[in-house]
């Protein structure tokens, strides 16, 4: 490599991006319903949901590859909604990574600075330094074909970010790799869109994908936007039954309130018990109530008086040891199912209390209550 | 590749032997009988002479004859070319209304019986009083030639990955320029398969050039037929030996180009 090559550096000229009541229809079907989201310059959201869901749609109104029936595309602040793709300086991944079969791994990296007219003796030196920072420099005058999927989805990204995008879009660009692998690419790409302060989008169905990803994570349904949030909130405070079950399992139990006390609300649970609450979203009397399976807690019926917040009583179903924890699966007197993580500590005696058939207490503390729309 | 084994596989290569045989063996006949010193074409030949291809060589309308299929083959084949790549392309990736209708007129001469093609084409012309019989064979022979280009094409093009396409796009590639470097090197298999197929079917046709050619401008098959039908000796052998050289340059010169396997799509 020449002292040129090191020398050069791959910088980023990232814009924000706004999107603005973005609809599109295919002959009846509604792909995707007036989505409205603005995402920050260097920021990385992902569009997660069902499969089906409009996310695809959505990402590809935004490359301009799909044109919107309805709504606007901003990116830095100009309206793109009808300027072509090849004008839109968009850097995009693929879940098949798309490298071109007949060009090498340089080539390929090469071809948007050639599109753009940058000098070949200026693309040099840009194609080594992409190369290098996704750890394929030695692999410059291979054929994408002589290279592991791993390997061909990093080409792609070099290939993405030299041309400095205003956007980075990536549609499910870890589909395709084993889990191992996925996780560190996750990291990898990660690091490089941070260090380099590429706004960027990501499709994924792959809830974990979204959270370890994603500064913020979109949840869509239907076409519709169904939240939006830091991956934290999104699982602490799910606005809907929706989100509170696709990002990882909860439990969901009817009740209705009847009374205040200094805490908050008191609840009257569906299948016997009591909850307390103290987030609440207005006077409604029927209420939704998700609770997070690794909140609740299990104890012989006898000592209930012993465990305080919010519970009552189930009949256990089915016990699954999961290396990490023990779930247990449960039916609730009006036959509503619950679900329950028992960590598993080193050395701690096994859960042998709680076999199928058995009648428990089952118990969380009332902070673990969060109300949701039953939507 | 996987290799073929068990009763499924022997019988494989027994059809495909017998295939070869029923091929070449009429081929090899050919050429035998071209170095025959019988004057007349009976098989097995006597003698070995290459004195039939030192007269062949000389006859001047032979000559003319070869020289004007070749001309016209390839005349016919660049023009399906430049037709045919545009229209398949157009079909295929445009939302073109009524590509179907204009699909099927397109490939319609495969189906439609080319003896009936060719008169019919006569008397259009005619009607048209188109005289020129250079043009008038040009004109059926593109005919003719012109649906291999389409449907090979179209069929490359079915194949391409349209991420590369749209990978190039979002790279900043004009809709030419994502033709020119990515579309176009993906089916150039498909266009030089196409281009064989073209000239070989036209420097082989009889049935066009039966009714447009005339005494001035005759090609090969028209000319060999016409001969066969005055003498029959060894000759017409070695006219035809010449057909089944061009036939096996194109085809290696194909093979040199692009890969024959890969243009045949197998
Ligand atoms: N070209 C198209 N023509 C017709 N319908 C389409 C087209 N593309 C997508 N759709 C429909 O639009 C809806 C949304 O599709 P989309 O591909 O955006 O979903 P997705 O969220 O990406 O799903 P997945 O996770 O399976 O990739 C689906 O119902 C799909 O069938
Ligand atoms: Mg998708």
């Amino acid at each position: 490599m020449t002292a040129k090559a090191t020398a050069a550096k791959v910088t980023s000229r990232a814009a924000d991006l706004a999107v603005s009541g973005l609809t599109k229809v295919f002959g009846t079907t509604i792909a995707v319903d007036g989505i409205t989201l603005r995402i920050a310059s260097g920021e990385l959201v992902a569009l997660l949901g069902p499969s089906g869901c409009g996310k695809t749609t959505t990402l590809r109104m935004i490359a301009g590859l799909v044109e919107p029936t309805e709504g606007d595309v901003l990116i830095g602040g100009l309206r793109v909604t009808r300027t072509p793709v090849h004008r839109r300086n968009i850097g995009m991944l693929f879940q098949n990574y798309a490298l071109f079969p007949h060009l090498s791994v340089a080539e390929n990296v090469a071809f948007g600075l050639e599109m753009r007219g940058v000098s070949k003796a200026a693309i040099r030196p840009k194609v080594a330094a992409a190369l290098a920072l996704v750890q394929l420099g030695s692999f410059a005058d291979r054929l994408p074909a002589a290279l592991s999927g791993g390997q061909q989805q990093r080409v792609a990204l070099a290939r993405a970010i030299v041309i400095e995008p205003a956007l980075l879009l990536l549609d499910e660009p870890l589909g395709a790799l084993d889990r191992n692998l996925r996780e560190s690419m996750q990291v990898e790409i990660r690091q490089i869109q941070k260090r380099l302060g590429i706004t960027a989008v990501l499709v994924t169905h792959d809830q974990e994908e979204a959270l370890t990803m994603a500064d913020r994570v979109v949840i869509m349904n239907g076409g519709r936007l169904e939240q939006v949030g830091t991956p934290e909130e999104i699982y602490s405070r799910p606005r809907t039954r929706f989100v509170a079950s696709f990002i990882g399992a909860s439990n969901f139990l009817h009740g209705r309130v009847i009374g205040h006390d200094g805490s908050g609300l008191r609840i009257a649970l569906t299948g016997g018990g009591e909850a307390c609450m103290s987030h609440s979203d207005g006077e409604t009397k029927e209420v939704l109530i998700s609770v997070r399976p690794e909140a609740v807690s299990l104890a012989a019926l006898e000592e209930r008086a012993q465990h305080g917040g919010s519970g009552l009583p189930a009949t256990v179903q089915q016990v699954v040891y999961r290396g990490q924890a023990t779930h247990v699966h449960m039916t609730l007197d009006d036959g509503a199912p619950l679900l329950a993580f028992l960590p598993n500590r080193q050395g701690e005696k096994a859960k042998e209390d709680f076999s199928p058939g058995n009648r428990v207490w089952a118990s969380w503390p009332s902070s673990s209550n969060w109300p949701v729309a039953d939507g | 590749m996987g290799r073929l084994s068990g009763g499924g596989g022997l019988l494989t290569y027994v059809m495909a032997t017998a295939g070869l045989v029923f091929i070449l063996a009429p081929l090899v006949v050919v050429v035998a009988l071209s170095f025959s010193q019988a004057n007349i074409a009976t098989f097995p030949p006597s003698g070995f002479t290459t004195s039939w291809y030192e007269a062949v060589l000389a006859d001047d309308e032979f000559r003319q004859a070869f020289l004007t299929s070749v001309v016209l083959a390839f005349a016919a084949t660049v023009a399906s070319f430049a037709l045919g790549l545009p229209a398949a392309y157009a079909l295929d990736r445009w939302q073109v209304p009524g590509a179907r209708a204009v699909e099927t007129v397109l490939l319609s001469p495969f189906i439609l019986p080319i003896l009936i093609t060719g008169l019919a084409l006569l008397q259009f012309m005619a009607m048209l009083r188109m005289r020129d019989a250079s043009t008038n064979l040009f004109i059926g022979h593109v005919l003719i030639t012109l649906p291999y280009l389409v449907r090979t094409v179209t069929a490359s093009l079915k194949q391409v990955d349209r991420s590369l396409e749209e990978a190039a796009r979002t790279l900043g590639a004009s809709p030419w320029r994502v033709f020119r470097r990515i579309t176009a090197p993906q089916i150039a298999p498909g266009i030089a398969a196409g281009c064989l197929f073209a000239f070989m079917v036209s420097f082989d046709d009889f049935p066009i050039s039966f009714w447009l050619s005339t005494a001035e401008r005759m090609p090969l098959p028209i000319y060999l037929q016409n001969s066969m039908s005055k003498v029959f000796d060894p000759s017409i052998a070695t006219m035809s030996t010449f057909t089944i050289v061009t036939g096996v340059l194109a085809v290696i010169g194909l093979e040199k180009l692009v890969g024959l396997r890969r243009a045949m799509n197998v």
